[in-house]
């Protein structure tokens, strides 16, 4: 079938992409895709760019959530690579090789239930601090220290000033900069009471906040450091603090203060908690 | 785009590309670090899409455990590794929270999630930030109607005829307004080939 006898469905490339067809419109888009090396251009081109999206809303993964894959990882055998179109896929459709578009795709729902029988509820160990090499967020790290540098030299906190974080410094530095340019920026400082320094910078005009940790001990077994924004309304969670294994954690940007005054930190269940069940061992108050 | 033959040990850092290919022959290590770089933006997109932190966590799980199962079937002629893990996570979560199920289970979860953190989004890392920076300033490139539509859909897991609905346009100007605004997307953010 000819491009131009179906002039209508080269535009569903975008719509696609965005999983927005009906399943039987994802079906036949599909079925057209195999045919058109266009379409599957256009789609290849649109998924790096729909990637970049998913990319800007990450968030930091709950901390449980790695011991749950690695403990389904090791029961879940791999797929083996396809070897030959000749031999057909198993959907037995791939007339262009390789490059038959499913092949890339998500074939994720039709094996759900293999999927989840095994280890889905398999306890996370301890759900510790992840032992995985967090080599960016060291960097980001770094990044933070240097530009609380002001408030940090007053506490004797140690800045490096190897070539590498350097680099990773002038990549975070817009971040940075722009808290630092806004005309109502505060620096705050505090002791952890269990020991270490936070440090945020925050602009009201900005409505946002950078928090900076370093030195701070490893929570208690089976606990987690839990972040509150805490206002006159109450105690909002800042979600869970994600430790690296060596180094200071990475450096949080807050937004939507609301009426917050003070950033706190508690010692939480590992899972944490909807509001805060321990006296704070941080209470740091931002500028207001 | 890289090929495995080029992924020698030590030459340079892995990429996400490389990583997969050694996941595909079983390695646990590079799977690690395919966890490390996708982890978070898996789960984020979830979170985005269906909003309940223990469904978001749910699907997030299982795409990460599918991309280990199926590492073999990534072909980095056809895409990023990054394209190719996103693309399955936001099906993943799309297809959840179209299904009928989902209405029920959400119930049942949420009664028993009193001690999941409630995740609010007030809090990110810093460089998510310079990504959703770069992202805001071309999605501000777009007309209202190409954003609405692209932002719908995907951040929304709404369907393009429901998009229509919403935005009271007709459907062929929409799916022309997806297309359209994710090609000016493309050039604005220098992604794609």
């Amino acid at each position: 079938m000819s491009m131009n006898a179906m002039p209508d469905v080269h535009t569903l490339t975008g719509a696609y992409v965005c999983d927005a067809l009906d399943p039987a419109e994802r079906e036949a888009f599909e079925e057209h895709l195999a045919q058109c090396a266009a379409c599957r251009q256009e789609v290849a081109e649109l998924r790096e760019v729909t990637s970049v999206l998913a990319k800007a809303v990450a968030l930091e993964a709950p901390a449980q959530l790695k011991a749950a894959v690695d403990a389904q990882v090791a029961v879940t055998r791999q797929l083996p690579p396809e070897v030959d179109a000749e031999f057909g896929g198993r959907s037995g459709s791939g007339r262009e090789g390789g490059a038959r578009e499913e092949g890339q795709t998500g074939e994720i729902g039709e094996r759900e239930p293999a999927a989840r029988q095994s280890g889905a509820q398999v306890t996370p160990i301890g759900a510790a601090p992840s032992r995985r090499r967090l080599r960016r967020s060291a960097w980001a790290g770094w990044a933070a220290a240097a530009a609380l540098a002001g408030v940090a030299i007053g506490l004797g906190v140690h800045t490096a000033s190897q070539q590498q974080q350097i680099n990773a410094l002038s990549q975070q530095a817009g971040v940075m900069q722009q808290l630092l340019s806004a005309p109502d920026v505060r620096k705050g400082s505090a002791e952890v009471h269990t020991g270490g320094y936070a440090a945020v910078l925050d602009s009201r005009s900005r409505d946002e906040a950078v928090i900076s940790f370093t030195g701070l001990a490893a929570p208690p077994p089976g606990k987690a450091y839990q972040l509150w924004m805490m206002g006159p309304s109450g105690a909002r969670s800042g979600g869970l603090l994600a430790l690296p294994a060596a180094g200071n954690p990475k450096p949080i940007v807050a937004h939507g203060l609301g009426d917050a005054q003070t950033i706190g930190l508690t010692v939480e269940p590992a899972h944490g908690s909807v509001q805060p069940t321990t006296t704070p061992i941080l209470l740091l108050p931002m500028g207001s | 785009m890289p090929s495995p033959e080029t992924a020698g040990p030590a030459a340079r850092r892995p990429t996400p590309e490389d990583c997969l290919s050694r996941v595909a022959l079983g390695d646990r290590d590079a799977f690690d670090q395919v966890y490390t770089t996708f982890a978070g933006p898996v789960f984020g997109l979830a979170r985005r899409i269906l909003r309940d932190p223990a469904q978001a966590e749910e699907v997030a799980q299982e795409v990460l455990v599918e991309v280990w199962r199926t590492a073999s079937r990534f072909n980095p002629q056809l895409g990023s590794a990054q394209a190719w893990v996103m693309t399955m996570a936001h099906r993943r979560a799309v297809d959840r929270v179209r299904s009928e199920q989902a209405a029920e289970d959400r119930e049942v979860r949420l009664a028993r999630a009193s001690a999941v953190v409630d995740y609010d989004d007030v809090v990110e890392t810093v460089e998510n930030r310079l990504e959703q920076q770069r992202v805001r300033h071309c999605l501000g490139g777009l007309t209202e109607l190409q954003r609405e539509s692209v932002t719908l859909a995907y951040y929304n897991g709404y369907t393009y005829p429901q998009v229509a609905k919403l935005l009271a346009v007709p459907l062929g100007t929409v799916k022309t307004r997806m297309r359209d605004g994710l090609a000016r997307l493309r050039d604005c953010l220098g992604v794609g080939r």
